[in-house]
């Protein structure tokens, strides 16, 4: 992999990035009424100082360009403002929110992709198969369930049904002094249920993917060959077929990841799980700008990079992709 | 003498939605060691089949072995266990296919590719197998083998991946090294060393080659036997000289007269040609499946199988040559 195409990489993402700041930045002024207002919230209770500091800060009372300048500047400073409704720093409420996300959302991503996989390389060894018919019920009820209705269901049976795991939040109050092992296991604990709601449509994809494209490969001349030299069933599907198969499961992979984030909101707020998420629904509901709008740009950032790192991986699993710019 | 590879009465069927289709029917060969036997024939004939079953590599279901046996050493691979089969695949029996472009597996390096066979049936740790690859890579023919061991297949051509083939083939010395077409998709230029290579190859490794083809000039220059190959059957089966000076099947005649003449006076007469096409398996009637494109049939073809049997020189099934027709 040459480190002029990682620069020119690199180089499409901030110019991303900066798009977003300004479509950001455009979301506050195209709202109605006085900016100063909008970023205060619906308080009620904004007095005439707090709306004048407002202006101050963001200078609302000077030339639109210069505005804009000023925002881009207090971002690149790592101010993304202050929320009048949280009352403390956004970037501070961000920072708390980001692990849980990034945590339940790496958490679906590497569920959905390794069962996906595991199911759809199983099922393609019999393309009319038991297992085969199921993956394709299976990935079309998956596909078609909304995932608030999935969550919802879930919370009913592991409430009611099989009380095994919590159905709500994070961390239980009753271990907050216990080592930093139990806890661990804790939030593992809480995360089972989550992360499974919101791997379901994707599981249900990749399995359906990772079928029909291992039907294709294990339909090549040199899977032919890797038989011909000896190699065992499992040898052929797992190593000689799967490497193959997997180039469009990583790129559909990385495709997806900003609808994963989105999903993930949903999910956040089904099971009350103190991310990224739950902080934008609560924002949105009291229409916290600055909040809203540092979340916009710290999730189109995560995306940004994802693609970034999809995009690099799927160079180092294609050698014929390396060395082209 | 017990030949090395023998072939006898091999019956493959298919299951296709037109029924049950016979693809190889009471097909008999057989090569010995150090040998070469050339089988020839249209496309669709068998000839790809035939390589494919001795392989064991024949898709089941849809494919299945209704009769017959192949010996290798007398060891019947019809009936042999699926990791039996394994060890000999590659190991006593390899093959090289006739599309070196799509061949190779596109993500591992030719280097890994040729080490992963001989690691399949060798004893030897990763590093002596890597060893052994690039030893093969130069034994091939390919230049700085070190450095394009390490090559992903899309980097080397045609003809280099057809060597790298030939060396996967024969990096465990097989007994028995099928060729299934193996020059077609290569240059006339990179063929002839192509085949001055398996050359080399039986020489060193005294292997016996089925070389598959639909050209009959790679038979005179490689062939010491032919089995001459029509709608899944053996028609005919003689020394290449034999097939070439004197065949006797209308079909294998109408082969040989297919060879273009190059020279002065080539020009002016038009290529021979056989009338009409391999009939599809699933409508082959009673009698001869060579019928419809024969010049020189009468009722019993129509009706009567003709076996393949001696009438004077060679085995050849065909009417009129037992009648003296021919």
């Amino acid at each position: 992999m040459n480190a002029s195409y990682l620069m020119k990489r690199l180089g499409y993402g901030l110019l991303l990035m900066l798009g977003v700041v300004v479509l950001n930045f455009l979301l506050i002024r195209l709202a109605p009424g006085d900016p100063a207002v909008v970023i205060a919230g619906e308080m009620g209770g904004a007095t005439e100082e707090m709306l004048e500091s407002i202006r101050e800060e963001y200078g609302l009372n000077k030339p639109v360009l210069t505005q804009l300048g000023i925002y881009v500047g207090n971002i690149l400073q790592g101010n993304l403002g202050e929320s009048f409704f949280f009352n403390q720093p956004v970037s501070k409420l961000i920072g708390e929110r980001i692990f849980p996300t990034i945590l339940l959302v790496l958490s679906a991503l590497i569920t959905a992709i390794v069962l996906g996989v595991f199911f759809g390389v199983l099922a393609s060894r019999k393309p009319n198969g038991v297992l085969s018919a199921a993956v394709a019920v299976f990935s079309s009820i998956g596909y078609a369930v909304p995932v608030f209705w999935t969550g919802i269901m879930l919370i009913i049976l592991f409430a009611s049904v099989f009380p095994i795991f919590p159905v709500e939040g994070m961390m239980s109050v009753k271990l907050r002094d216990a080592n930093i092992f139990i806890r661990s296991l804790d939030v593992l604990h809480h995360l089972v249920l989550p992360a499974f709601t919101l791997s379901v449509i994707y599981l249900a994809q990749y399995a359906r993917l990772s079928r029909a494209s291992m039907l294709e490969v294990l339909g090549s001349d040199y899977i032919r060959t890797a038989r011909a030299k000896g190699a065992s069933e499992r040898t052929v599907l797992f190593k000689h077929a799967l490497r193959n198969a997997a180039l469009p499961i990583l790129t559909v992979a990385g495709l997806q990841f900003g609808s994963l984030i989105s999903g993930a909101l949903l999910v956040e707020t089904v099971f009350n799980w103190p991310g990224m998420g739950t902080l934008a629904f609560e924002s949105i509901l009291r229409r916290d700008y600055p909040t809203i709008m540092g979340v916009l740009l710290i999730a189109s950032g995560i995306v940004v990079v994802a693609n970034l790192l999809t995009d690099m991986s799927y160079r180092i699993a294609d050698p014929r992709l390396r060395g082209e710019s | 003498m017990t030949a090395l590879l023998e072939i006898e009465d091999l019956r493959v069927t298919f299951n296709t939605r037109y029924g049950e289709v016979t693809a190889l029917d009471s097909v008999s060969m057989h090569v010995n060691e150090g040998e070469t036997l050339g089988v020839v024939g249209e496309s669709g004939c068998g000839k790809s089949i035939t390589a494919l079953s001795t392989m064991g590599l024949i898709p089941m279901p849809p494919g299945r072995i209704a009769g017959g046996a192949i010996r290798l050493n007398g060891e019947d691979l019809t009936k042999v266990s699926d990791s039996r089969m394994r060890s000999l695949r590659g190991g006593d029996i390899a093959m090289i296919f006739q599309e070196p472009m799509t061949s190779l597996n596109p993500v591992f390096t030719v280097g890994d590719q040729i080490a992963e066979a001989i690691m399949l049936h060798q004893k030897v740790s990763r590093d002596q197998a890597l060893k052994d690859a690039i030893a093969l890579l130069d034994r091939v023919g390919i230049p700085s083998p070190d450095k394009r061991a390490l090559d992903y297949p899309h980097q080397l051509s045609g003809g280099m991946r057809q060597r790298v083939m030939i060396a996967m083939a024969v990096s465990c010395r097989p007994k028995v090294l099928i060729a299934d077409e193996p020059t077609t998709a290569l240059d006339v230029t990179v063929q002839a060393q192509i085949f001055d290579l398996l050359n080399e190859i039986q020489r060193d490794y005294g292997s016996a080659i089925i070389l598959i083809t639909h050209d009959m000039g790679a038979i005179s220059e490689m062939a010491d036997r032919v089995a001459v190959m029509y709608a899944g059957r053996v028609i005919e089966d003689a020394t290449a000289d034999q097939v070439l000076d004197s065949p006797q099947h209308p079909y294998a005649r109408g082969l040989i007269s297919c060879i273009p003449a190059l020279g002065k006076g080539a020009q002016q007469d038009r290529l021979a040609e056989i009338p009409g096409v391999v009939p599809p398996l699933h409508m082959l009637g009673a009698g001869c499946s060579f019928k419809e494109r024969c010049s020189l049939t009468n009722a019993r073809c129509g009706s009567e199988k003709p076996q393949l049997i001696n009438h004077g020189a060679h085995p050849v099934a065909c009417h009129a040559a037992e009648e003296g027709r021919a």
